[in-house]
């Protein structure tokens, strides 16, 4: 399969301290891939590089036929890479169907329009109130953001990386806060909406990332130290020493 | 809610149209001069209220519609393609292109170095313009003729004001449309939060100078017509305190409602007229209320309505009435109190006052004369007054608040805003 997304040689300095030590990743067309690794690997801030939050010290990214290493977040998000954030990151006064519809407006072409009411548009309506059934929000139509539980905030962050209807989707920790039913319901949105899509996600539940994922990169002080099956990072040396071990010596 | 709102918004048309009949000449001036601040501070609150982005410097774009609509006037006398009814179009123009070139640098940044760049601009063009003779008319300023244009002459306030308010209302119902478009959903996006804009694919640049640009549009207008009215330019249009005037006033009137600003700027441009007159101390008392209504009503007088209007859904007037009725007094005592104290002291020590003194040494301080009155400074009864009336004010304060503690409990769930709110003035 073919990679639509590629880090290779991927560095970020914070001032004097070097946070990513040259990543190398590959996403291939139409794969989950998830981004394990200990607290402080790195694995957000691998995420902030390729949406284009930062730009890296050195190295490239290359997705689907171009270089976006340095370009600005809504490029990045223009050639068709969405993301939803580790800390919830809405617009917390406006309600769910605005945040959401704010996102769906996007791909019509209408952020200049100046001479039409957004009510008018039928195309984004439906699509708003599709998204919102799908992130089972719909009985929540008016509620502002802000006050939304945890849970349902990060439904939402879903919804609005899947709004832009992308080719890949970055998901940071999607189910942190969940419950269980939630997070089940969680793992079947994302196979459903990941369907011909291809996904990135950072997740701690190891249950969720071997159950959805089709291959893992393990993330430790800024570097993968591998990348496989699941079955084959259960079984890598490295990994068990430098991932599972410490989790199980903490 | 929404279709409920036509009737008080009728009902203000109306008035708005009927008040030449009822008014002095004075005050149909007074009134022209609260619609164009209505409107400045409207424009103002796209950028401020709806896109968060605190402007320090918009009289420049209301100094800057005033100067070319002055301008068009002396080239087209009236006549031909702009005639004196449509002056205020030479206004938006240089207010929008103005705006677009603050607005690119302006909204580079965001939150305090926004504000400090939107105020460094207005002030160098504060700076700038005496040395413009050409353009501002170096200190004297510029002026110019209303020429008749359609029939009508404009030579009286009456006419003057039929025009404003027609350019008012156009303005501001183009500006609450304006919230209903795209661009207008993404400006509150903008507020709530721009980076995830940014992840949503949107430019956000851009979006803040649109968003700008029409801001300064409609203040340039607000500037035209301000024009029209007194038929001259002066550079102390740009001076900084009108910035600060539509700022205060913003958010004196609510920043969170459409029309709030309008309010605030209306109440707080007829107190002036009504109270400069008056007192020496009027920008005290319009520091004064500024302070007290972000302490204790931040959402401002639009704001206080709004949380009356749900209180009453949740008590009933009936209920609600002894503890409005013990605000609004305790409210009028506190005011009479610091009033009291502020006209005294202004007198006390002022130079007349003090010459006196010097004059007559030896006979000891002359009694001040206030409110048809004669205080003496030195004696006790003379302080005793603003003392009652604060103590009273206090108690009645207190009593405001027992009163609305006393509505929560019976009504539990509790309600949103604080007791506070409901005491403040």
């Amino acid at each position: 399969m073919q990679p639509i997304l590629t880090l290779s040689g991927v560095r970020k300095s914070f001032g004097d301290a070097e946070i990513i030590r040259g990543v190398e990743l590959e996403l291939r067309a139409g794969e989950r891939h998830a981004v394990i690794g200990p607290n402080g690997a790195g694995k957000s801030t691998v995420f902030h590089l390729i949406s284009g939050h930062y730009a890296p010290t050195g190295g490239r990214i290359h997705f689907d036929g171009h270089d976006i290493q340095g370009a600005s977040p809504q490029h990045i998000n223009r050639l068709g890479l969405a993301r939803s954030f580790q800390i919830t990151n809405l617009f917390p006064k406006l309600s769910v169907y605005e945040n959401l519809r704010i996102a769906v407006m996007r791909r019509h072409g209408v952020q200049h329009t100046l001479w039409r009411f957004i009510g008018g548009y039928a195309k984004v309506r439906e699509e708003t109130e599709q998204l919102m059934e799908l992130v089972r929000l719909a009985g929540r139509r008016d509620a502002s953001a802000g006050e939304l539980s945890y849970s349902e905030q990060r439904s939402m962050e879903i919804g609005m990386a899947l709004a832009s209807d992308p080719k890949v989707i970055l998901l940071d920790e999607p189910m942190a806060g969940m419950s269980h039913e939630e997070t089940d319901y969680a793992v079947e949105l994302i196979k459903t909406v990941t369907r011909g899509r291809s996904l990135l996600i950072v997740e701690h539940d190891m249950d969720v990332v071997f159950s959805l994922c089709d291959r893992i990169s393990v993330l430790v002080y800024g570097q993968v130290i591998a990348t496989g099956t699941p079955e084959e990072i259960r079984n890598n040396q490295k990994v068990k020493e430098a991932y599972l071990g410490e989790e199980a010596a903490a | 809610m929404q279709s409920k709102l036509w009737i008080p918004l009728a009902v203000g048309v109306a008035l708005l149209v009927a008040l030449p009949a009822l008014l002095s000449q004075s005050l149909v001036n007074a009134a022209i001069q609260m619609l164009i601040a209505a409107l400045f501070a409207c424009a103002f609150n796209l950028v401020c209220g709806q896109a968060g982005m605190l402007s320090f410097g918009h009289a420049a774009y209301f100094g800057v519609g005033t100067f070319a609509t002055v301008h068009a006037m002396n080239a087209f006398n009236g006549a031909g393609l702009l005639p004196t009814p449509l002056m205020p179009l030479a206004g938006a123009v240089v207010g929008l292109l103005t705006g677009i070139a603050a607005g690119w640098f302006a909204t580079q940044r965001t939150g305090t170095y926004f504000a400090m760049i939107t105020l460094a601009l207005a002030e160098l063009m504060h700076a700038l313009a005496p040395h413009l003779k050409g353009v501002f008319g170096g200190e004297a300023g510029i002026s110019a003729m209303r020429m008749p244009a359609w029939g009508l002459g404009f030579g009286s306030s009456t006419e003057v004001y039929y025009l404003v308010l027609a350019w008012v209302l156009l303005s501001l119902a183009l500006l609450y449309l304006f919230t209903l478009t795209p661009v207008g959903r993404l400006t509150l996006g903008l507020r709530e939060n721009s980076q995830r804009l940014r992840f949503l694919g949107y430019d956000v640049h851009r979006l803040n100078v649109t968003v700008f640009a029409i801001s300064a549009m409609f203040a340039g207008i607000a500037g035209g017509l301000q024009a029209l009215n007194t038929e001259s330019a002066n550079y102390v249009l740009l001076e900084s305190h009108v910035s600060a005037a539509v700022v205060l006033n913003s958010y004196i009137g609510g920043v969170t409602v459409f029309l709030g600003p309008a309010l605030g700027a209306a109440l707080m441009t007829f107190f002036g007229y009504a109270v400069s007159d008056l007192t020496r101390s009027w920008l005290l008392y319009q520091g004064v209320l500024f302070v007290l209504v972000m302490m204790f009503m931040p959402t401002g007088l639009a704001g206080f309505i709004r949380w009356v209007g749900t209180a009453r859904r949740a008590h009933g007037t009936v209920a609600l009435l002894p503890m409005l009725c013990a605000g609004l007094l305790a409210g009028l005592l506190l005011t009479a109190g610091t009033v009291f104290t502020v006209e005294l002291l202004q007198r006390f020590f002022s130079q007349d006052y003090r010459a006196m003194a010097a004059l007559n040494a030896g006979a000891g301080w002359a009694p001040i004369a206030l409110f048809g009155r004669d205080w003496l400074p030195t004696a006790v009864a003379t302080w005793a007054v603003p003392l009652g009336l604060w103590a009273v004010g206090a108690a009645l304060v207190r009593a405001t608040a027992r009163l609305w503690h006393a509505l929560q409990e019976r009504a539990e769930p509790a309600e949103t805003p604080t007791a506070q709110q409901g005491s403040a003035l």
